[in-house]
């Protein structure tokens, strides 16, 4: 019985060191780019890339889809707004082929944009909901790398417009922000600051307004 | 140590994939994972994408300290993978589709 229990224990020391040898093998051979760190292994995840947690939050929070795709298609990420827009979870758009979201009529168009995007670089197709229903998109690619595709999936239908505008308005008030922090010593400057983001602000209610009087502020799908 | 294959031709293969978004490791990893079973596990696996940059707090269920890893839940006994999954053949030992040269 004593035998039996530590033959037991050296296995699952064994199995155990395995593991750790695993993990410091994937560090030292570069093959991990985030930990998981607090207590419990339950605390936050710290990314190897600070740059890409902001990349990562703007990805998140703006209106239009974004995809990242392998050569052939397959979707290895896409963020919340684009299974917004199919009506699909997040969770059952990994590996699926972003050409089974898209009418048969349009795949073979989707499918060379893919090919040769580098040359050519945006696409309208049509997105095929899970309700049935389609909804015209344009497909731009924002960068190719590593053999994957980041498409950006902006939505065309008339009433997302302001939603976009609102949105690039929202760009460049940050960018203006940034601005003024690095002027803070010249004055003019600040002025001529100051009036544009007043613009930019009036622009703004202007759209808001609009949306209200019209009724229908623009859906999240 | 040469462990055992677990080929279980018919047996429904249940994986989970721990990523951090959209970081390259995590798209590489998924991409190579979904080559392998494609080969290997066609028509008998199911891959779950968790994304620990929206809940860090699933990394607790299976004590994932690097990302990405993969989890083998089924067929038992659960196997833990991390790494992007590039060296394929690793992959394959540690999913126990091949013994260990």
């Amino acid at each position: 019985m004593e035998q039996e229990t530590f033959e037991k224990e050296l296995a699952e020391l064994r199995e155990r060191l395995e593991e750790a040898e695993d993990v410091r093998r994937a560090i030292t051979r570069g093959e991990v780019d985030a930990f998981v760190i607090g207590p419990g292994g339950s605390g936050r995840v710290l990314l190897l890339a600070n740059a890409y947690q902001r990349y990562r939050q703007l990805v998140e929070r703006m209106s239009q889809g974004a995809v990242t795709s392998t050569g052939e298609g397959h979707i290895l990420f896409a963020n919340q707004r684009f299974s917004d827009m199919l009506g699909i979870p997040l969770a059952q758009l990994y590996t699926a082929p972003l050409e089974s979201y898209v009418p048969v009529g349009d795949r073979a168009r989707l499918s060379t944009f893919l090919m040769v995007s580098a040359r050519d670089s945006r696409i309208e197709v049509e997105l095929s909901r899970r309700d049935g229903t389609t909804i015209p998109v344009r497909l731009s690619l924002a960068s190719f790398a590593d053999g994957y595709a980041s498409l950006l999936i902006t939505d065309l239908r008339p009433m997302q417009w302001p939603n976009l505008a609102l949105d690039a308005l929202d760009s460049i008030r940050r960018s203006l922000e940034g601005l003024n922090r690095d002027l803070a010593g010249d004055g003019r400057a600040r002025d001529a600051l100051r009036n544009i983001s007043d613009e930019i602000n009036g622009l703004a209610r202007m759209i808001d307004e609009m949306l209200d009087v019209e009724g229908r502020k623009p859906s999240s799908a | 140590m040469t462990p055992a294959t677990t080929d279980g031709a018919g047996e429904k293969w249940n994986l989970k994939l721990y990523t951090a978004g959209q970081s390259p490791k995590s798209l590489a990893a998924l991409d190579n994972l979904k080559r392998v079973c494609e080969q290997h596990l066609a028509g008998r696996y199911s891959i779950e994408v968790i994304d620990l940059l929206k809940n860090p707090r699933l990394a607790k269920d299976d004590q994932i300290v690097a990302i990405p890893t993969l989890v083998r839940k089924l067929p038992e006994p659960l196997r833990r993978i991390v790494g992007d999954l590039s060296d394929t053949e690793r992959t394959l030992v540690g999913l126990q589709l091949t013994q260990r040269k």
